[in-house]
Protein backbone atom coordinates (compact mmCIF):
# COMPACT_ATOMS: atom_id res chain seq x y z
CA UNK A 1 0.00 0.00 0.00
CA UNK A 2 1.36 3.39 -1.01
CA UNK A 3 1.06 6.77 0.64
CA UNK A 4 -1.60 8.29 -1.59
CA UNK A 5 -3.57 5.09 -1.36
CA UNK A 6 -3.64 5.14 2.44
CA UNK A 7 -4.75 8.74 2.38
CA UNK A 8 -7.55 7.89 0.01
CA UNK A 9 -8.82 4.92 1.99
CA UNK A 10 -8.66 6.87 5.26
CA UNK A 11 -10.89 9.51 3.70
CA UNK A 12 -13.41 6.88 2.67
CA UNK A 13 -13.47 5.34 6.15
CA UNK A 14 -13.81 8.66 7.94
CA UNK A 15 -16.56 9.73 5.57
CA UNK A 16 -18.59 6.65 6.36
CA UNK A 17 -18.05 7.12 10.10
CA UNK A 18 -19.10 10.76 9.79
CA UNK A 19 -22.29 9.84 7.96
CA UNK A 20 -23.11 7.12 10.49
CA UNK A 21 -22.75 9.49 13.44
CA UNK A 22 -24.60 12.34 11.78
CA UNK A 23 -27.62 10.18 11.01
CA UNK A 24 -28.00 8.64 14.43
CA UNK A 25 -26.03 5.39 14.74
CA UNK A 26 -24.76 4.42 18.19
CA UNK A 27 -21.02 4.83 18.89
CA UNK A 28 -20.34 1.12 19.14
CA UNK A 29 -21.71 0.54 15.64
CA UNK A 30 -19.72 3.47 14.24
CA UNK A 31 -16.50 2.15 15.73
CA UNK A 32 -17.13 -1.43 14.64
CA UNK A 33 -18.14 -0.55 11.07
CA UNK A 34 -15.26 1.83 10.41
CA UNK A 35 -12.72 -0.64 11.77
CA UNK A 36 -14.16 -3.42 9.63
CA UNK A 37 -14.31 -1.23 6.53
CA UNK A 38 -10.72 -0.08 7.07
CA UNK A 39 -9.44 -3.64 7.51
CA UNK A 40 -11.36 -4.80 4.46
CA UNK A 41 -9.78 -2.06 2.35
CA UNK A 42 -6.29 -3.02 3.53
CA UNK A 43 -5.50 -0.78 6.52
CA UNK A 44 -3.63 -2.48 9.37
CA UNK A 45 -5.76 -0.82 12.01
CA UNK A 46 -8.22 2.02 12.48
CA UNK A 47 -8.42 3.89 15.79
CA UNK A 48 -11.34 6.13 16.50
CA UNK A 49 -12.09 8.78 19.06
CA UNK A 50 -15.69 9.92 19.14
CA UNK A 51 -17.02 12.92 21.00
CA UNK A 52 -20.39 14.60 20.87
CA UNK A 53 -19.74 16.77 17.83
CA UNK A 54 -16.44 15.66 16.33
CA UNK A 55 -14.61 12.58 15.24
CA UNK A 56 -10.87 11.85 15.17
CA UNK A 57 -9.69 8.87 13.16
CA UNK A 58 -6.20 7.43 12.77
CA UNK A 59 -5.33 4.80 10.22
CA UNK A 60 -2.19 2.74 10.46
CA UNK A 61 -0.27 0.91 7.71
CA UNK A 62 3.37 -0.19 7.83
CA UNK A 63 3.99 1.89 10.94
CA UNK A 64 2.70 5.01 9.20
CA UNK A 65 -0.21 6.93 10.71
CA UNK A 66 -2.68 9.30 9.14
CA UNK A 67 -4.91 11.21 11.52
CA UNK A 68 -7.87 13.22 10.44
CA UNK A 69 -10.68 15.06 12.20
CA UNK A 70 -14.22 15.64 11.06
CA UNK A 71 -16.91 17.88 12.50
CA UNK A 72 -20.26 16.17 13.08
CA UNK A 73 -23.48 18.08 12.59
CA UNK A 74 -26.51 16.12 13.62
CA UNK A 75 -28.96 15.78 10.74
CA UNK A 76 -31.74 13.93 12.50
CA UNK A 77 -32.28 10.22 12.43
CA UNK A 78 -32.19 8.44 9.12
CA UNK A 79 -31.97 4.67 9.23
CA UNK A 80 -31.82 4.38 5.43
CA UNK A 81 -28.32 5.89 5.48
CA UNK A 82 -27.17 3.69 8.37
CA UNK A 83 -28.54 0.61 6.63
CA UNK A 84 -26.82 1.48 3.34
CA UNK A 85 -23.46 2.01 5.09
CA UNK A 86 -23.74 -1.29 6.90
CA UNK A 87 -24.37 -2.96 3.56
CA UNK A 88 -21.34 -1.26 1.96
CA UNK A 89 -19.17 -2.47 4.84
CA UNK A 90 -20.35 -6.08 4.60
CA UNK A 91 -20.00 -6.23 0.82
CA UNK A 92 -16.48 -4.80 1.08
CA UNK A 93 -15.61 -7.39 3.68
CA UNK A 94 -16.79 -10.15 1.37
CA UNK A 95 -14.49 -8.77 -1.32
CA UNK A 96 -17.30 -7.71 -3.66
CA UNK A 97 -16.53 -3.99 -3.42
CA UNK A 98 -13.09 -2.45 -3.91
CA UNK A 99 -12.05 1.06 -2.91
CA UNK A 100 -13.38 2.60 -6.13
CA UNK A 101 -16.76 1.00 -5.78
CA UNK A 102 -16.96 2.08 -2.11
CA UNK A 103 -16.17 5.65 -3.15
CA UNK A 104 -18.93 5.60 -5.76
CA UNK A 105 -21.47 4.18 -3.33
CA UNK A 106 -20.52 6.67 -0.60
CA UNK A 107 -20.94 9.57 -3.02
CA UNK A 108 -24.37 8.26 -3.89
CA UNK A 109 -25.62 7.98 -0.29
CA UNK A 110 -28.25 10.59 0.26
CA UNK A 111 -30.75 10.88 3.09
CA UNK A 112 -34.15 10.16 1.63
CA UNK A 113 -37.06 10.88 3.94
CA UNK A 114 -40.69 9.88 3.78
CA UNK A 115 -42.98 12.63 2.44
CA UNK A 116 -45.01 14.69 4.91
CA UNK A 117 -48.30 13.33 3.62
CA UNK A 118 -47.21 9.87 4.82
CA UNK A 119 -45.46 10.90 8.06
CA UNK A 120 -48.25 13.11 9.46
CA UNK A 121 -51.09 10.55 9.32
CA UNK A 122 -49.02 7.61 10.62
CA UNK A 123 -47.58 9.57 13.54
CA UNK A 124 -51.02 10.94 14.40
CA UNK A 125 -52.43 7.43 14.23
CA UNK A 126 -49.63 6.26 16.53
CA UNK A 127 -50.50 8.89 19.13
CA UNK A 128 -54.19 7.97 18.82
CA UNK A 129 -53.39 4.33 19.53
CA UNK A 130 -51.27 5.37 22.53
CA UNK A 131 -54.37 7.20 23.75
CA UNK A 132 -56.41 4.03 23.28
CA UNK A 133 -53.81 1.90 25.09
CA UNK A 134 -53.85 4.29 28.05
CA UNK A 135 -57.62 3.89 28.31
CA UNK A 136 -58.96 6.93 26.52
CA UNK A 137 -62.43 6.73 24.97
CA UNK A 138 -63.12 7.00 21.24
CA UNK A 139 -63.58 10.78 21.11
CA UNK A 140 -60.35 11.23 23.08
CA UNK A 141 -58.53 9.20 20.41
CA UNK A 142 -60.06 11.30 17.62
CA UNK A 143 -59.00 14.48 19.38
CA UNK A 144 -55.50 13.08 19.89
CA UNK A 145 -55.34 12.27 16.19
CA UNK A 146 -56.28 15.84 15.24
CA UNK A 147 -53.96 17.47 17.77
CA UNK A 148 -50.93 15.41 16.88
CA UNK A 149 -51.43 15.68 13.13
CA UNK A 150 -51.49 19.46 13.41
CA UNK A 151 -48.49 19.28 15.75
CA UNK A 152 -46.56 17.04 13.38
CA UNK A 153 -47.37 19.43 10.53
CA UNK A 154 -45.94 22.31 12.56
CA UNK A 155 -42.86 20.27 13.44
CA UNK A 156 -42.12 19.38 9.81
CA UNK A 157 -42.82 22.97 8.70
CA UNK A 158 -40.30 24.35 11.22
CA UNK A 159 -37.74 21.62 10.49
CA UNK A 160 -37.87 22.45 6.79
CA UNK A 161 -36.99 26.05 7.60
CA UNK A 162 -34.00 24.94 9.71
CA UNK A 163 -35.20 26.33 13.04
CA UNK A 164 -33.28 25.26 16.10
CA UNK A 165 -34.58 21.88 17.22
CA UNK A 166 -35.32 23.15 20.74
CA UNK A 167 -37.46 26.02 19.47
CA UNK A 168 -39.13 23.62 17.10
CA UNK A 169 -40.03 21.22 19.92
CA UNK A 170 -41.31 23.99 22.19
CA UNK A 171 -43.58 25.47 19.51
CA UNK A 172 -44.82 22.04 18.42
CA UNK A 173 -45.64 21.06 22.01
CA UNK A 174 -47.46 24.36 22.52
CA UNK A 175 -49.63 23.99 19.41
CA UNK A 176 -50.38 20.32 20.09
CA UNK A 177 -51.36 21.01 23.68
CA UNK A 178 -53.58 23.96 22.80
CA UNK A 179 -55.54 21.78 20.39
CA UNK A 180 -55.67 18.86 22.82
CA UNK A 181 -57.22 21.19 25.42
CA UNK A 182 -60.33 21.48 23.25
CA UNK A 183 -61.41 18.30 25.07
CA UNK A 184 -61.81 20.42 28.22
CA UNK A 185 -63.66 23.21 26.41
CA UNK A 186 -66.17 21.00 24.59
CA UNK A 187 -67.26 18.03 26.69
CA UNK A 188 -67.08 15.46 23.89
CA UNK A 189 -64.82 13.07 25.81
CA UNK A 190 -64.85 11.61 29.30
CA UNK A 191 -61.06 11.42 29.46
CA UNK A 192 -59.59 14.74 28.29
CA UNK A 193 -56.47 14.35 30.46
CA UNK A 194 -55.40 11.25 28.49
CA UNK A 195 -55.60 13.22 25.26
CA UNK A 196 -53.33 15.81 26.81
CA UNK A 197 -50.70 13.21 27.71
CA UNK A 198 -50.93 11.08 24.56
CA UNK A 199 -50.88 13.81 21.92
CA UNK A 200 -47.43 15.09 22.88
CA UNK A 201 -45.86 11.60 22.94
CA UNK A 202 -44.54 12.12 19.40
CA UNK A 203 -42.04 14.54 20.98
CA UNK A 204 -40.49 11.96 23.32
CA UNK A 205 -36.90 11.66 22.06
CA UNK A 206 -36.93 7.86 22.08
CA UNK A 207 -34.03 7.29 19.73
CA UNK A 208 -31.56 9.67 21.42
CA UNK A 209 -32.46 8.27 24.84
CA UNK A 210 -31.98 4.63 23.86
CA UNK A 211 -28.77 5.51 22.00
CA UNK A 212 -27.54 7.37 25.07
CA UNK A 213 -28.05 4.51 27.49
CA UNK A 214 -26.81 1.98 24.95
CA UNK A 215 -23.60 4.02 24.48
CA UNK A 216 -23.01 4.32 28.21
CA UNK A 217 -23.62 0.60 28.81
CA UNK A 218 -21.11 -0.29 26.11
CA UNK A 219 -18.39 1.99 27.47
CA UNK A 220 -18.76 5.20 25.45
CA UNK A 221 -19.57 7.18 28.56
CA UNK A 222 -18.89 10.69 27.30
CA UNK A 223 -20.87 10.34 24.06
CA UNK A 224 -23.66 8.73 26.05
CA UNK A 225 -23.79 11.56 28.55
CA UNK A 226 -23.85 14.20 25.85
CA UNK A 227 -26.65 12.38 24.03
CA UNK A 228 -28.53 12.10 27.33
CA UNK A 229 -28.08 15.83 27.84
CA UNK A 230 -29.34 16.50 24.37
CA UNK A 231 -32.41 14.34 24.86
CA UNK A 232 -33.12 16.00 28.23
CA UNK A 233 -32.90 19.44 26.65
CA UNK A 234 -35.39 18.40 23.98
CA UNK A 235 -37.75 17.10 26.66
CA UNK A 236 -37.32 20.33 28.60
CA UNK A 237 -38.14 22.37 25.49
CA UNK A 238 -41.36 20.45 24.94
CA UNK A 239 -42.22 20.81 28.62
CA UNK A 240 -41.86 24.59 28.32
CA UNK A 241 -44.29 24.56 25.40
CA UNK A 242 -46.75 22.38 27.31
CA UNK A 243 -46.53 24.55 30.45
CA UNK A 244 -47.23 27.77 28.57
CA UNK A 245 -50.19 26.19 26.81
CA UNK A 246 -51.60 24.78 30.07
CA UNK A 247 -51.26 28.06 31.91
CA UNK A 248 -52.96 29.92 29.09
CA UNK A 249 -55.73 27.33 29.12
CA UNK A 250 -56.05 27.68 32.89
CA UNK A 251 -55.66 23.98 33.68
CA UNK A 252 -53.52 24.78 36.69
CA UNK B 1 -57.99 -17.64 29.44
CA UNK B 2 -59.90 -16.50 26.37
CA UNK B 3 -60.14 -12.96 27.67
CA UNK B 4 -56.38 -12.89 28.27
CA UNK B 5 -55.77 -13.98 24.68
CA UNK B 6 -58.14 -11.32 23.36
CA UNK B 7 -56.47 -8.70 25.52
CA UNK B 8 -53.05 -9.70 24.19
CA UNK B 9 -54.25 -9.55 20.57
CA UNK B 10 -55.82 -6.16 21.17
CA UNK B 11 -52.58 -5.04 22.76
CA UNK B 12 -50.47 -6.40 19.91
CA UNK B 13 -52.57 -4.58 17.31
CA UNK B 14 -52.52 -1.22 19.02
CA UNK B 15 -48.79 -1.36 19.74
CA UNK B 16 -47.93 -2.42 16.20
CA UNK B 17 -49.34 0.91 14.94
CA UNK B 18 -46.97 3.16 16.95
CA UNK B 19 -44.00 0.90 16.16
CA UNK B 20 -44.81 1.26 12.47
CA UNK B 21 -45.44 5.00 12.74
CA UNK B 22 -42.21 5.74 14.55
CA UNK B 23 -40.26 3.50 12.17
CA UNK B 24 -41.46 5.85 9.43
CA UNK B 25 -40.41 8.84 11.53
CA UNK B 26 -36.90 7.32 11.79
CA UNK B 27 -36.85 6.72 8.02
CA UNK B 28 -36.50 2.95 8.22
CA UNK B 29 -36.44 1.58 4.64
CA UNK B 30 -39.84 0.48 3.36
CA UNK B 31 -39.11 -3.25 3.19
CA UNK B 32 -38.27 -3.45 6.92
CA UNK B 33 -41.28 -1.54 8.27
CA UNK B 34 -43.34 -4.69 8.73
CA UNK B 35 -40.63 -6.27 10.87
CA UNK B 36 -40.53 -3.20 13.14
CA UNK B 37 -44.30 -3.46 13.62
CA UNK B 38 -44.04 -7.20 14.33
CA UNK B 39 -41.29 -6.77 16.91
CA UNK B 40 -43.22 -3.91 18.53
CA UNK B 41 -46.38 -5.99 18.79
CA UNK B 42 -44.51 -8.97 20.26
CA UNK B 43 -42.63 -6.84 22.78
CA UNK B 44 -45.59 -4.90 24.10
CA UNK B 45 -47.90 -7.89 24.34
CA UNK B 46 -45.14 -9.87 26.10
CA UNK B 47 -44.98 -7.08 28.66
CA UNK B 48 -48.76 -7.07 29.11
CA UNK B 49 -48.68 -10.86 29.49
CA UNK B 50 -46.06 -10.67 32.26
CA UNK B 51 -47.87 -7.82 34.01
CA UNK B 52 -51.03 -9.91 33.94
CA UNK B 53 -49.24 -12.29 36.33
CA UNK B 54 -48.50 -9.41 38.69
CA UNK B 55 -44.93 -8.82 37.65
CA UNK B 56 -43.84 -5.24 38.37
CA UNK B 57 -43.74 -3.05 35.27
CA UNK B 58 -39.97 -2.54 35.44
CA UNK B 59 -39.14 -6.25 35.40
CA UNK B 60 -41.78 -6.98 32.78
CA UNK B 61 -40.28 -4.23 30.61
CA UNK B 62 -36.81 -5.64 31.09
CA UNK B 63 -37.89 -9.13 30.01
CA UNK B 64 -39.89 -7.79 27.06
CA UNK B 65 -36.98 -5.62 25.92
CA UNK B 66 -34.64 -8.63 26.10
CA UNK B 67 -37.14 -10.56 23.97
CA UNK B 68 -37.21 -7.70 21.44
CA UNK B 69 -33.41 -7.69 21.48
CA UNK B 70 -33.23 -11.41 20.65
CA UNK B 71 -35.89 -11.19 17.92
CA UNK B 72 -34.38 -8.14 16.25
CA UNK B 73 -30.95 -9.78 16.12
CA UNK B 74 -32.52 -12.60 14.11
CA UNK B 75 -34.09 -10.05 11.75
CA UNK B 76 -30.80 -8.22 11.47
CA UNK B 77 -28.92 -11.40 10.59
CA UNK B 78 -31.43 -12.24 7.91
CA UNK B 79 -31.37 -8.79 6.27
CA UNK B 80 -27.82 -7.64 7.06
CA UNK B 81 -29.14 -4.46 8.65
CA UNK B 82 -28.23 -2.98 12.06
CA UNK B 83 -30.37 -4.51 14.86
CA UNK B 84 -30.97 -1.16 16.55
CA UNK B 85 -32.94 -0.10 13.47
CA UNK B 86 -35.71 -2.56 14.27
CA UNK B 87 -35.29 -2.47 18.01
CA UNK B 88 -35.77 1.23 18.72
CA UNK B 89 -38.97 1.47 16.69
CA UNK B 90 -40.18 -1.72 18.36
CA UNK B 91 -39.75 -0.50 21.93
CA UNK B 92 -41.31 2.94 21.32
CA UNK B 93 -44.72 1.69 22.57
CA UNK B 94 -43.03 0.76 25.87
CA UNK B 95 -41.21 4.09 26.39
CA UNK B 96 -42.62 5.59 29.63
CA UNK B 97 -44.01 8.73 28.01
CA UNK B 98 -46.98 9.22 30.32
CA UNK B 99 -44.89 8.67 33.46
CA UNK B 100 -42.47 11.33 32.24
CA UNK B 101 -45.36 13.64 31.38
CA UNK B 102 -46.98 13.20 34.80
CA UNK B 103 -43.64 13.75 36.57
CA UNK B 104 -43.08 17.03 34.83
CA UNK B 105 -46.65 18.26 35.22
CA UNK B 106 -46.56 17.51 38.96
CA UNK B 107 -43.19 19.24 39.18
CA UNK B 108 -44.58 22.38 37.57
CA UNK B 109 -47.65 22.34 39.82
CA UNK B 110 -45.29 22.03 42.77
CA UNK B 111 -43.39 25.10 41.63
CA UNK B 112 -46.57 27.07 41.17
CA UNK B 113 -47.62 26.51 44.79
CA UNK B 114 -46.31 28.54 47.67
CA UNK B 115 -45.73 25.54 49.95
CA UNK B 116 -44.60 21.97 49.38
CA UNK B 117 -47.54 19.61 49.15
CA UNK B 118 -46.88 15.98 50.08
CA UNK B 119 -49.23 14.56 47.41
CA UNK B 120 -47.51 16.39 44.58
CA UNK B 121 -44.03 15.53 45.87
CA UNK B 122 -45.05 11.88 46.10
CA UNK B 123 -46.31 12.04 42.52
CA UNK B 124 -43.04 13.54 41.31
CA UNK B 125 -40.95 10.91 43.07
CA UNK B 126 -43.07 7.89 42.10
CA UNK B 127 -43.52 8.85 38.46
CA UNK B 128 -39.93 10.06 38.09
CA UNK B 129 -38.48 6.84 39.49
CA UNK B 130 -40.75 4.76 37.24
CA UNK B 131 -39.61 6.76 34.21
CA UNK B 132 -35.93 6.33 34.94
CA UNK B 133 -36.13 2.63 35.81
CA UNK B 134 -38.32 1.71 32.84
CA UNK B 135 -35.96 3.55 30.47
CA UNK B 136 -32.99 1.78 31.99
CA UNK B 137 -34.76 -1.58 31.74
CA UNK B 138 -35.52 -0.94 28.07
CA UNK B 139 -31.99 0.01 27.09
CA UNK B 140 -30.21 -2.66 29.12
CA UNK B 141 -32.72 -5.31 28.06
CA UNK B 142 -32.11 -4.44 24.41
CA UNK B 143 -28.35 -4.58 24.86
CA UNK B 144 -28.54 -7.87 26.79
CA UNK B 145 -27.85 -10.25 23.87
CA UNK B 146 -24.75 -8.33 22.83
CA UNK B 147 -23.58 -8.04 26.45
CA UNK B 148 -24.00 -11.73 27.25
CA UNK B 149 -23.62 -13.62 24.00
CA UNK B 150 -21.98 -11.46 21.29
CA UNK B 151 -19.25 -10.24 23.58
CA UNK B 152 -16.27 -9.76 21.30
CA UNK B 153 -17.67 -10.37 17.88
CA UNK B 154 -19.91 -8.37 15.60
CA UNK B 155 -23.57 -9.39 15.40
CA UNK B 156 -23.64 -9.36 11.62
Amino acid sequence: MYEDNQNDITRLVVRSAQLLLAYGAESDLVEELSQRLGKALGLASVELSISSNALVLTSLVHGRCITTTRRIRAHGINMMVVCELQRICILTEKGIYGANEVRRRLARVEPKTYPAKVVIPVVALSCASFCHLFGGDFMACVLTFIASSVGMGVRLFLAKRHFNLLINFAITAFVTNVIAQLGYVYPVSETPQITLAASVLMLVPGFPLINAISDMVKGHINVGISRWGNASLLTLASVIGITIAMQLGGIF
Amino acid sequence: MMSLLLELLHDAFFSAIPAFGFAILFNVPKRYLGYCALAGALGHSARTFLMHFNMPIEWATFAAAALVGVITIQFAKRHLAPPLMYAVAAIIPMVPGTYAFNTVIALIQLTAQSQVSPELSAQVIVNGLKTVFILGALAVGLALPSLLYYRNRPII
